[in-house]
């Protein structure tokens, strides 16, 4: 009897230019980078200098705090630039790949047997393997040590034009399967996998028994680790869980069967600005401008550039680099543009949750007919806020697209404060920021609701360790 | 850019003078009030979400508004129908109780009273925008319309500008403007008159308007009226009070009007069906109650009032616009789900028990809201403490 998670509150947004089921590999790319800030809490120290040659798999940088992680060149080559910010905060070291793959010299495991797990454990962290485990609560690098109540991998992403893992894993199941196998071991925990319900992954058949498979049905967010973790194993106060991407297993899978560190994703490249959307097969830290390149339209300015998906995505430059755990470029039209008495006009073209606009009122086929349509001057979706920031008043939105028992209002005005207690009560340990993210789309104030979850989850770390 | 529009142009030269630094600043907010009024800001977003739904403040309280419509012109109209009715002081000829010389009559005497709320309440949102350097809000454009529409159409201009100072600056600006009141701003405005100047607010010779000052009053009872002065029934009949042709504060009458608005309200999701469901439910329970209390012979029971059938309630005084546009505001309303049931059904039963149990304040609906506004942080800490301790007791089992 396979178990179903019905989640009956969320939005699912119609963004339109989802990517097409095509895989290329992209083999010529040359710079690669590590980019510290995709890692929440990591303060990076260096381990290289300009010039220095490195392996795939040899440490760039380490943690101030606990040298035991690492993050580790992706490519062989030589380091060229290490780049710097405001106040030499330290944004990317960049490798640029060598001529020749010289074969990675760090020592063969040949790890099959998961006989000795601390061993195994002190070298996925050598490999900078580790970071890709994510500590739930605070979205921080799993601590070295730590035994986590739970592992959650989710593999039915339902965030906007999300990459679909069938892609993205296809050709990879074993090593995906080993993957998993290995995290349960390491956890010593139960591991929860998430899939869309009806979708098959041939990796699963025979998974040990600590490995359970949940299926999700219903809108965004159904398949973000939260909705799940609260479904089945919501986190209390001084318990952690694990978090790992499914790209990230199978690369953790493939260390294990080849010993070799090659951390292939794959990439989607996609959005309502992207022409011909379609996947690549990168290597993690790949910069993207020649991933963009076809896909870029020829005539308007250039989109905004998100690596993830728009609701919780960073914003890159044309020729920037893939950050880690990202398995979408999404191009967005940008919306800076005046909209002359944008809140009086009955709005046939504007996409919004509540139903204040014409469109939302209309037959669901006549607003297919309108966002279908051959493009516009104005584009449906883009980056435009739609208005100005207010105080916070309407709650009833939020209501209608949070799925986890958590009073999302109150929450957002807990962090505002910065009220630590009262945050812990309220369930600020069971979401990440991305749990909040559609509450932040729906909201008419404009409150930047994320970076708010961010900095008070911050401040909890902080203040309660 | 070389195609931009003219205002937009104008705009955009004048905004470095209204900038920090420039020789206007002090006036930043004003400005900006007025450029977001005419084009919505072309910001982008900069983290979290990239992309944004396109409502904001001002399309959600523009809904409000455009639901209030209905009840404002039926109002309008009524004005100058129920002066019609008293051919003594109807300025057109006898008997022409046609449609546009009411509507003309109504609209002569609401417009000011609708200009006065916006001018003095504006005036002083912007100044405390200005004053706190934020964003004058939009709430005010509801809550000016909502004040002039509860209150009799007699009321002088002057006296309904101090209720309108009264409501922003000590039941709203003090407490730090919109999104942070905990009473209704507009009810604070009829209070103040209610308790200020209750000559003006109660009896029978406030609802009706005059040809001209200094004339005697006209008497019109309220249907309410002639309830709290012990009569069976309101001598309208069920369809009058329906339509809403009955005397009453300007706009409040008409049940299908109001009922218009609610069904745009709750088809744009703007106001929460749960408290207008709770409201009218609660109301209807309790007078069912107290329609049973008569029937048992309990004390009190010679009071028609309590022989009064239940739809009745709902129909007369302010009780279906206040479950509709006051009861749920969302800012001083519960905010959880919840906590929007109890709220709604006890501001409709408060609502009842004061209109039958208190005959010196005819209208209950009123104070109920106000008093439910006071309550609604307590169910709300309730129903949010339901959860916490949830989460605690979850916590507990596991360490155990």
């Amino acid at each position: 009897m396979p178990d179903v998670i019905k989640v009956r509150k969320g939005l699912d947004i119609p963004l339109p230019g989802a990517a097409a089921a095509k895989v290329d590999a992209a083999d010529g790319i040359l710079s690669y980078a590590v980019q510290p800030v995709d890692y929440v809490g990591f303060e990076p120290r260096l381990l290289v200098r300009e010039g220095d040659s490195v392996q795939a798999g040899s440490p760039l940088l380490c943690d101030k705090g606990d040298d035991r992680l690492v993050l580790a060149s992706p490519v062989c080559g030589t380091v060229r630039r290490i780049v710097r910010g405001d106040r030499r905060r330290l944004l990317a070291v960049e490798v640029e790949r060598g001529s020749t793959e010289t074969p990675d010299g760090l020592d063969k495991p040949a790890p099959s047997d998961l006989s000795d797990l601390t061993a195994l454990r002190r070298r996925l962290q050598a490999t900078g393997l580790w970071a890709s485990i994510v500590q739930r609560p605070f979205g921080i690098i799993a601590p070295p040590d730590s035994h986590p109540k739970a592992v959650f991998v989710s593999c039915c992403d339902s965030a906007p034009l999300a990459a679909s893992c069938d892609i993205t894993l296809r050709g990879r199941e074993a090593e995906f399967r080993r993957g998993i196998e290995a995290l349960a071991a390491l956890a010593d925990a139960p591991l929860h996998l998430a899939l869309r319900r009806g979708q098959a992954l041939a990796a699963l058949d025979g998974m040990p028994p600590k490995v359970k498979v949940h299926y999700m049905e219903g809108p965004h967010p159904a398949g973000n680790v939260g909705t799940l973790m609260a479904a089945v194993a919501p986190l209390n106060k001084g318990e952690t869980a694990w978090a790992v991407d499914p790209q990230d297993v199978a690369c953790i899978g493939r260390w294990l069967i080849t010993g070799r560190y090659a951390p292939e994703r794959v990439v989607a490249v996609c959005g309502p600005a992207a022409q011909q959307p379609q996947y690549y097969r990168v290597t993690a830290g790949a910069c993207v401008a020649s991933l963009l390149s076809p896909h870029l339209p020829a005539t308007c300015a250039t989109p905004r550039i998100i690596a993830g998906n728009v609701l919780t995505g960073r914003q890159i430059s044309v020729d920037g680099f893939l950050p880690a755990r990202t398995s979408e470029l999404t191009l967005l039209p940008e919306g800076d543009r005046y909209d002359f008495l944008g809140w009086l006009r009955p709005g046939f073209r504007k996409y919004s949750f509540s139903r204040t606009f014409l469109s939302g009122l209309l037959p669901r086929c006549w607003q297919r007919r309108m966002t279908a349509r051959s493009p516009r001057r104005v584009p449906l979706f883009d980056t435009g806020c739609h208005g100005g920031v207010r105080p916070l008043v309407f709650g009833e939105p939020f209501d209608r697209v949070f799925p986890l028992d958590i009073y999302p209002m109150e929450l957002v005005k807990a962090a505002v404060v910065g009220d630590v207690e009262r945050l812990e009560r309220l369930g600020i340990y069971e979401v990440e920021p991305e749990d909040l993210a559609l509450c932040e789309f729906v909201d008419p104030s404009k409150t930047e609701i994320q970076t708010l979850i961010r900095t008070a989850l911050e401040l909890c770390r902080k203040e309660a360790g | 850019m070389s195609r931009r529009p003219l205002l937009r142009r104008g705009f955009d030269r004048l905004k470095p003078q209204f900038r920090p630094g420039g020789r206007f600043a002090w006036l930043q907010s004003t400005f900006e009030a007025f450029e977001t009024f005419a084009y919505t800001p072309a910001t982008v977003t900069r983290q979290g979400a990239h992309v944004r739904d396109a409502v904001d403040m001002k399309r959600s309280m523009f809904t409000v508004v455009t639901a209030l419509m209905p009840a404002l012109l039926f109002g309008m109209w009524n004005i100058g129908y129920q002066t019609s009715l008293h051919s003594a002081d109807w300025p057109y000829a006898a008997g022409a109780a046609s449609f546009w010389p009411c509507m003309w009559f109504g609209l002569v005497r609401l417009m000011p009273m609708i200009a006065v709320s916006y001018g003095v309440g504006l005036a002083i949102e912007f100044a405390f925008a200005q004053v706190r350097r934020h964003e004058v809000n939009e709430g005010y454009l509801v809550t000016g319309l909502l004040i002039p529409m509860i209150v009799p159409v007699t009321t002088p201009l002057w006296q309904l500008a101090l209720a309108v100072a009264f409501a922003v600056i000590i039941a709203k600006e003090a407490f730090g403007g919109t999104g942070m009141n905990f009473i209704n701003p507009a009810l604070a405005a009829r209070a103040f008159l209610f308790f200020a100047y209750p000559a003006r607010m109660s009896g029978d010779g406030v609802w009706i308007a005059r040809r001209m000052w200094g004339a005697d009053a006209i008497a019109g009872a309220t249907p309410l009226g002639e309830m709290a002065s012990g009569a069976a029934r309101p001598s309208a009949s069920l369809l009058e009070l329906l339509a809403g042709t009955v005397p009453g504060s300007t706009c409040e009458t008409s049940a299908v009007a109001i009922l218009a608005g609610a069904a745009l309200l709750l088809l744009t999701g703007v106001a929460s069906w749960r408290i207008m469901a709770g409201v009218v439910l609660g109301g209807s329970l309790t007078g069912l109650l107290f329609n049973l209390l008569a029937l048992s012979g309990a004390p009190f029971s010679a009071s028609a009032y309590l022989h009064l059938p239940f739809y009745y309630h709902l129909l007369t005084g302010g009780f279906l616009f206040g479950a509709v546009f006051m009861a749920t505001d969302p800012v001083t309303a519960a905010q959880t789900r919840t906590g929007r049931w109890i709220y709604g059904l006890l501001t409709g039963a408060f609502a009842i028990v004061l209109r039958v149990c208190n005959p010196a304040y005819p209208e209950g609906m009123m104070l109920s809201i106000l008093l439910m506004n006071c309550f609604a942080p307590l169910i709300d800490h309730c129903v949010v403490e339901c959860n916490v301790r949830r989460r605690a007791r979850r916590g507990k089992e596991v360490s155990q």
